[in-house]
C-alpha cells in the first residue's frame, strides 16, 4: 500500500502539468491555477499516507521498493522504473509537497497578472513531479532522470520572463553547470555499476561493504563524481555561479526551487549514499569542506552586495553549505532537519522580499528601499521572523538545526573542530546579513515607493524595466502585471506566509535535545547502518552548543544593529578602508570571471578555431580539392559530365525497376 | 514479405507518375502509410531472438554467387520501421506544402524509400553495395532539381562566414565523395566474396562470408574500403567535407529524411556488415575508429554551437551524434552496441522534426540563420513547446530514450579506458549548449522587427505532434526498441568477441 501512495505522490502533479500544459486554450486562468494547487496538495495527502504506511512497519523492515516496468535492460546491466520508499525519501516528499503546495498557493495570487499564468503553473508542477522523482528514485539511473528533470524545470523558470536576454543567458548558464554535474553522476553509475554488478538502491548499499576496503579508490572516486552532481546541483563551489543568475526567475520560484527545494538535493544525495561516503571518508571530508568554504565565501558576499534577491540567494548557498558539512561529518538527521528549517524560513524569506520589490516596482537595490515597516507591516514582520530564524535566533527552527550541525562537528573533534570554529563565524555573518537587510529596508522615513503605498493603498505603476539592465521591456510576454498583488492584500499568500511564519517560528521544538528529537528517530531506520547512528553529543553538551549559538546570534545582531541603526557612517568608512576586501566581495570572489577564464573562454576559443579556421582551411579546401580534380578531369568534356552523372543515375534507377518488375514475376 | 515492404514505395511512386499531377502527393503519402503498415505487420510476426527471419532467398546471378536473398534481423526490423516511420512526416510536410513538378519530386522520394529499405533488408554483399549506391541517387535529383542556391552568410561576430553556394557545386561535391566511398566498398566486396571463397565457389552472401572468414591479412585494406564509404555517409569528421553545402542546398523534407535514415545506413554497416565479416579486422582497428568517433563528436559539437546556420547547427550535431554511434559500436560489447542501436533509432526519430521545424522557422522569419532571430514563442506556445521537446531529446537529457542510449554507450567506452568515456562525456555539455542556444536564440529573447511570431499550423502540427510523441513514448519506455533489436546486436558483438579472445568483453 506504501509504495501505491508513493506513485500517487508522482501522479498528481505529472497530471496538473499536462493537464494545464495541454489544456492552456480552454481552460479559464483561475482553473489552472487550482488545477495546480490541487494537484500539489493531493501529493501531500498521499505523502502523509504512505509515511502512515511506512510506520505501520517495524522499523528494521521500514523500506519498500516497487517498480513499474522495465525501463532499459542491455546485458546484466538492468534498469527499472522503480521507486524507493524509506523514512529518508518520505521525510522529503513531505518537506518538498509542504512547502511546495504553500508556495503554489502564493502563486495563486502572486502571478495572476502574469500573461503566461497557465505556462507557469505547468512548470511550476512539472517540478515538484521531478523533484518528487529524484527524492523517491530507486536506483541511480532513476535519480540522474529525476536530477536533470529538475535542471530543466529550474532552466525553463529561470527563463520564464524569456523576453529578457538576462533571463535566458542566466537559464542557459543555470542549464549548462547542471548538465556537467549530471555528467558526474552518469560516470558514478556507470563506476557503481562496474564495481557492484547493479544500480538499484538496495542491492548497492547492501553489496558495497563487501566488496570495497575503507578509502580504496574506486569508491573515493565513485564518491567524488556523486559530489560533482550534489555541488552543481546545490551550488557549492566550484558550481555556485548560476544560483545568484537563477534570481532572475518569478520570485516564486526563487523560493521554490532556489531556496527550499531543488538546491537541496546534494544534501538528499549524500544523506542517501551516506555508506558508500563512510567507505570513502576522504570524499566525505572533501564535500565538508567545500561546504564549509562556501558557507564562508557566499557570507561574505551576502554582506557586500546590495541586491536583495541575491542577497537572500547568497544566503541560501552558505546555508546549504551548512548541510554539506552536516551530512560529510555524519550529523545526517541533522543535515536533514536543518534542510526542513531552511525550507520554511527561506521560502518565506523570499515570498516577503517578493512583495517588497513587487511594491518597488521591480527595483531590487536595498539602497533605495526605506520604511516598509509602516508601508506593509504584515510583510514587515514575516521579514523579521525569517530573518530571525536565519540568524539562528533562541527559541526559532534555525537555531535548534544549526546549532545541531555545529554541535556534532565539535563532537567529533580533532579537524573537525576547525569547521566548528568556521561555522561559527559562519552563524555571526549570517546574523549580520540577515538584520542588514532587516535595519536597511525596514525602519526609517518611507521611500517614494513605500510612501505611494501608503497613501494610494497600491503598489506604484512604474514602467516595466528589466531590474538587471534597466532597460524597458516587452509587456506582453508574461509581465507581472499593472495590478501585481503583494502579499498584504491578497488572502492566498497571506495565508501562505503566515503558515511558514508559523512552521520558522515554532517548526524547531520538534527536534529539541533531549525533549522531543522526532526527525532524528524518525529517521533513525535509514541511517541505521550508519558508524554514526549510535554517535551524537549528550544533551547537555547538546545544550551548550545551543547556547553558543544563542550567544553568536544575538552579537550578530546586535553587530548588525550597530553598523546600520546605530553608527551608519561605520559601514562606508569600513569600505574605504579595507577596499580591495570590499572589492573581492561585492565581485562575488569572481567566481564568474574565474570560470570563463578557465572553461568558457577556452571552450568557445575551440570551437571558433574548428569553425573559422579548420573548417575552412582543411575541409573545405580539401573538400574543394576532391571536386576540383574530378570537374577538372572532366573539364573538356563539361558540359557532357553533368549530362553523363545524369544518365547514369537514371540508369541506375531503371536497373532497379527492372529488377523490382523481374522478381515480382519471379514470386508469382 | 520482405519484398513487397522494399518495393511499395516504389511502386507508389510509379503511380503517381501516371495520375493527375494533384493526386501525386497523395499517392506517395499512402506509399509510405502503407509501408509502415507492412513494416508493423512484420513486427507482429517477429519473433524475438537472433538469426534472420523472413527468409528471402532467391538467386541471381548464379554464376557469380549473388542472391536476392533479403531477410531481417532485430536491429535491421527497428532500422526499417525507423525509416517507415521517417518517410510519413517528411512526405506529408511536402504534400500539405505542394512542390513544382510533384510526380518527379514524389518518385524520388519514394525511391530513395526503397532503396534505403532495400539496403537494410539485404542480406547478400552485392545485394548490399547495390541498394547502398542507389539510396544516392534520388537524394542527388532532390537535391539537384529542388534545391536552392544560397547566399553567403555573415558570421555576428565579424569574421567571414562560409560563402554562398551553388546546387551544383553542393550536389558535385556530395556525389563525388559518396561515389569514392561506393567505388571502395565495391571492390572491397568483391574482394571479400573472393578472397573468401578462397577459390571455392564464389558466394556473396553475408553469412556464408562470415562463416568461410576473410583472410586476415586482406581484411586489414578491405575494412577501409568499407569504412570510407560508411564514414562518409554517416558523415564523420573529417570525411564530413561534402555535408555543410549539401545540407544548406537541399530541400527540407528531403534532407529531414535523409539525415535521419541514410546516416544509419553507414551506422548499420558498421554494425551488421563490417564487423560480422571482418571481426579481426574490426578488433584491430578499434582504437583507431573510437579515436575517430571521438574526434566526429568534439569537433561536431564545437562546430555546433559557433554555426550561425541552423541547418548546420543540426547537420554538425549529426556529426556529434553519429560519433557517439560510431564508439557504442566500437566498443565492442553489448553496452556500447546495444546503446548505438538504441541511438541510431532516436537520432532518425528527433531529426525529422528539428529539420521540419527548421522549415517552419524559415517561414515565420524569412531566414535559417539564428543571429538576428528570436522571441518566436511570443505567440506561439505549442510551437516553442514542440521545439523545446525536440531541443531536450536532441541534447539527451536524463528521462529521453536517447540519454538511455548515450549512457550505455558511454558504459560500454567505460568497460574499454575510463578515458574515452570521459572525453565522450565532454560532447554530452556540448550538446547541452548548442542545443539550447539553438532554442534560446530562435525561440526566446525579443522578437525583432520583422519575424512573425505564429502559432504552428494545423497542418504543421498533424505532421509533427506524431513524431514527437512517438519520442515521448520511448521516453517512458526505451526498453520497447531494446527488446527487438537487443539480441542480434549481442549475436554480432558476441560473434566478435569470441574471435578476438573476447579482451573487450564485460
Amino acid at each position: 500500500m506504501t509504495a501505491t501512495w508513493a506513485w500517487l505522490v508522482l501522479l498528481f502533479p505529472l497530471l496538473g502539468s499536462l493537464l494545464i500544459g495541454t489544456g492552456f486554450r480552454v481552460l479559464p486562468a483561475r482553473a489552472a491555477g487550482l488545477i495546480g494547487v490541487g494537484a500539489i496538495v493531493a501529493a501531500f495527502v498521499c505523502g502523509i499516507l504512505a509515511l502512515i504506511g511506512l510506520q505501520g512497519e517495524p522499523s528494521e523492515s521500514r523500506h519498500v521498493a516497487s517498480s513499474l516496468w522495465e525501463y532499459a535492460a542491455v546485458g546484466d546491466f538492468k534498469i527499472d522504473l522503480g521507486i524507493y520508499v524509506d523514512p529518508l525519501s518520505i521525510f522529503m516528499v513531505l518537506v518538498v509537497t509542504g512547502v511546495s503546495s504553500l508556495i503554489h498557493i502564493y502563486s495563486y495570487s502572486y502571478m495572476k497578472s502574469d500573461q503566461g499564468y497557465h505556462r507557469f503553473f505547468s512548470y511550476l508542477n512539472f517540478f515538484v513531479f521531478s523533484m518528487l522523482v529524484l527524492v523517491l528514485a530507486g536506483n541511480f539511473v532513476m535519480l540522474i532522470v529525476g536530477w536533470a528533470l529538475v535542471g530543466f524545470a529550474s532552466y525553463a523558470l529561470i527563463s520564464y520572463w524569456y523576453r529578457r536576454n538576462t533571463a535566458t543567458k542566466a537559464g542557459m548558464k543555470a542549464f549548462v553547470i547542471n548538465v556537467i554535474g549530471d555528467i558526474g553522476l552518469y560516470i558514478a553509475a556507470i563506476l557503481i555499476f562496474k564495481n557492484l554488478g547493479s544500480v538499484d538502491y538496495g542491492t548497492v548499499f547492501e553489496k558495497a561493504p563487501e566488496v570495497f576496503s575503507t578509502n580504496e579508490w574506486e569508491i573515493v572516486a565513485i564518491c567524488l563524481c556523486l559530489l560533482v552532481g550534489a555541488f552543481a546541483k546545490s551550488a557549492q563551489m566550484p558550481f555556485h555561479t548560476w544560483l545568484a543568475d537563477a534570481m532572475e526567475g518569478p520570485t516564486p520560484v526563487s523560493s521554490l526551487i532556489h531556496a527550499a527545494t531543488m538546491v537541496t538535493a546534494g544534501v538528499y544525495l549524500i544523506a542517501r549514499c551516506h555508506s558508500l561516503f563512510e567507505l570513502a571518508p576522504t570524499a566525505a571530508d572533501v564535500a565538508a569542506f567545500v561546504g564549509l568554504a562556501t558557507l564562508l565565501i557566499a557570507g561574505t558576499i551576502a554582506i557586500a552586495v546590495t541586491d536583495l534577491k541575491r542577497i537572500i540567494a547568497y544566503s541560501t548557498m552558505s546555508q546549504i553549505g551548512y548541510m554539506f558539512v552536516g551530512v560529510g561529518i555524519g550529523a545526517y538527521s541533522a543535515g536533514m532537519f536543518h534542510l526542513m528549517t531552511h525550507a520554511f524560513f527561506k521560502a518565506l524569506l523570499f515570498m516577503a522580499a517578493g512583495s517588497i520589490i513587487a511594491a518597488m516596482a521591480n527595483m531590487q537595490d536595498i539602497d533605495k528601499m526605506k520604511g516598509f515597516r509602516k508601508a506593509m507591516p504584515f510583510t514587515a514582520a514575516m521579514l523579521i521572523i525569517g530573518a530571525l530564524a536565519l540568524s539562528g535566533f533562541p527559541g526559532t527552527s534555525g537555531w535548534f538545526s544549526k546549532d545541531e550541525i555545529i554541535d556534532f562537528a565539535h563532537f567529533r573533534g580533532g579537524m573537525y573542530d576547525w569547521m566548528w570554529i568556521g561555522m561559527l563565524v559562519g552563524a555571526f555573518m549570517t546574523a549580520v546579513y540577515s538584520f542588514r537587510i532587516i535595519f536597511r529596508i525596514l525602519p526609517g522615513p518611507a521611500c517614494e515607493e513605500a510612501e505611494y503605498l501608503i497613501e494610494k493603498g497600491h503598489v506604484i505603476h512604474g514602467e516595466a524595466k528589466n531590474p538587471a539592465t534597466g532597460e524597458l521591456e516587452d509587456t506582453e510576454v508574461g509581465y507581472p502585471g499593472e495590478e501585481h498583488h503583494i502579499a498584504e492584500q491578497a488572502g492566498g499568500m497571506k495565508f501562505a506566509m503566515a503558515v511558514l511564519g508559523l512552521l520558522a517560528l515554532i517548526g524547531g521544538l520538534v527536534q529539541i535535545p533531549g525533549v522531543t528529537e522526532v526527525i532524528s528517530k524518525f529517521l533513525e531506520p535509514t541511517f541505521e547502518d550508519s558508524v554514526f547512528a549510535h554517535m551524537h553529543p549528550s544533551t547537555g553538551e547538546a545544550w551548550t552548543g545551543l547556547l553558543e549559538g544563542a550567544v553568536i546570534s544575538i552579537a550578530g545582531i546586535a553587530t548588525a544593529w550597530l553598523l546600520y541603526v546605530k553608527r551608519p557612517d561605520l559601514p562606508g568608512a569600513f569600505r574605504e578602508r579595507f577596499r580591495p576586501v570590499y572589492e573581492l566581495c561585492v565581485n562575488k570572489w569572481y567566481g564568474d570571471e574565474i570560470v570563463d577564464f578557465f572553461v568558457t573562454n577556452p571552450v568557445k576559443a575551440v570551437g571558433r578555431f574548428c569553425n573559422r579556421i579548420f573548417e575552412r582551411l582543411f575541409i573545405d579546401g580539401a573538400t574543394a580539392g576532391v571536386a576540383g580534380i574530378t570537374r577538372s578531369a572532366g573539364a573538356a568534356v563539361r558540359d557532357l559530365q553533368s549530362g553523363l552523372l545524369r544518365g547514369y543515375a537514371v540508369l541506375m534507377l531503371f536497373g532497379i525497376l527492372a529488377l523490382a518488375v523481374y522478381f515480382l514475376i519471379r514470386s508469382i | 514479405m520482405l519484398s513487397s515492404i522494399i518495393w511499395t514505395p516504389l511502386v507508389f511512386g510509379l503511380i503517381g507518375l501516371l495520375v493527375p499531377k494533384r493526386l501525386a502527393p497523395w499517392v506517395a503519402v499512402l506509399g509510405t502509410v502503407i509501408t509502415l503498415g507492412l513494416g508493423i505487420g512484420v513486427l507482429a510476426g517477429f519473433e524475438s531472438g537472433g538469426g534472420y527471419q523472413y527468409v528471402t532467398d532467391v538467386s541471381w546471378i548464379p554464376g557469380l554467387g549473388v542472391d536476392y536473398s533479403l531477410a531481417i534481423t532485430g536491429v535491421s526490423l527497428v532500422l526499417v520501421l525507423l525509416t517507415a516511420v521517417a518517410w510519413i512526416p517528411a512526405t506529408c510536410f511536402a504534400a500539405l506544402r505542394g512542390v513544382e513538378r510533384p510526380a518527379l519530386y514524389y518518385f524520388m522520394l519514394l525511391a530513395g524509400e526503397t532503396a534505403t529499405l532495400g539496403a537494410f533488408l539485404s542480406t547478400d554483399l552485392l545485394l548490399f553495395v547495390l541498394f547502398f549506391d542507389l539510396m544516392i541517387v534520388p537524394f542527388y535529383f532532390l537535391f539537384g532539381i529542388w534545391g536552392r542556391d544560397r547566399g553567403g552568410e555573415d558570421d555576428p561576430e565579424g569574421s567571414p562566414g562560409r560563402g554562398p553556394v551553388s546546387v551544383q557545386s553542393a550536389t558535385l561535391k556530395m556525389i563525388v565523395f559518396t561515389l569514392i566511398g561506393s567505388l571502395l566498398m565495391l571492390v572491397g566486396a568483391v574482394a571479400a566474396a573472393v578472397t573468401s571463397a578462397d577459390g571455392g565457389e564464389l558466394s556473396f552472401s553475408i553469412a556464408d562470408i562470415a562463416a568461410r572468414g576473410i583472410p586476415e591479412g586482406s581484411q586489414h585494406w578491405i575494412f577501409w574500403c568499407f569504412a570510407a564509404a560508411f564514414l562518409v555517409k554517416m558523415p564523420v569528421f573529417p570525411l564530413h567535407g561534402w555535408m555543410p553545402d549539401a545540407y544548406r542546398a537541399a530541400p527540407l523534407p528531403a534532407l529531414a529524411v535523409f539525415s535521419a535514415v541514410l546516416s544509419k545506413v553507414g551506422a548499420y554497416g558498421f554494425l551488421e556488415v563490417v564487423l560480422t565479416i571482418m571481426p579481426e579486422a574490426g578488433d584491430l582497428f578499434q582504437t583507431t575508429m573510437i579515436v575517430l568517433a571521438i574526434a566526429a563528436i568534439i569537433y561536431g559539437s564545437s562546430m555546433a554551437f559557433t554555426t550561425t546556420d541552423l541547418r548546420l547547427v543540426l547537420g554538425f550535431s549529426s556529426v556529434a551524434q553519429l560519433g557517439f554511434i560510431l564508439a557504442g559500436i566500437f566498443a565492442l560489447n553489448e553496452s556500447g552496441a546495444n546503446g548505438a542501436v538504441l541511438q541510431m533509432v532516436n537520432h532518425g526519430l528527433v531529426v525529422v522534426p528539428a529539420f521540419l521545424i527548421v522549415a517552419m522557422i524559415a517561414e515565420r522569419t524569412g531566414s535559417e540563420r539564428i543571429g538576428p532571430m528570436g522571441g518566436l514563442a511570443k505567440k506561439a506556445p505549442v510551437f516553442a513547446a514542440i521545439f523545446l521537446i525536440v531541443t531536450m531529446a536532441t541534447l539527451a537529457i536524463p528521462a529521453s530514450a536517447n540519454f538511455i542510449g548515450e549512457f550505455f554507450i558511454l558504459n560500454g567506452l567505460f568497460q574499454i579506458d575510463a578515458a574515452w568515456a570521459i572525453i565522450a562525456s565532454v560532447g554530452v555539455a556540448l550538446a547541452a549548449f548548442y542545443a539550447l542556444r539553438m532554442y534560446q536564440l530562435t525561440m526566446h529573447n525579443p522578437l525583432p522587427e520583422g519575424s512573425d511570431s505564429r502559432e504552428i499550423s494545423l497542418r504543421d502540427a498533424l505532421v509533427v505532434i506524431p513524431m514527437v510523441a512517438i519520442v515521448v513514448v520511448l521516453a517512458f519506455c526505451p526498453q520497447l526498441v531494446l527488446n527487438e533489436s537487443s539480441e542480434a546486436t549481442d549475436a554480432t558483438v558476441t560473434a566478435v568477441q569470441a574471435l578476438t579472445g573476447a579482451e573487450a568483453g564485460q
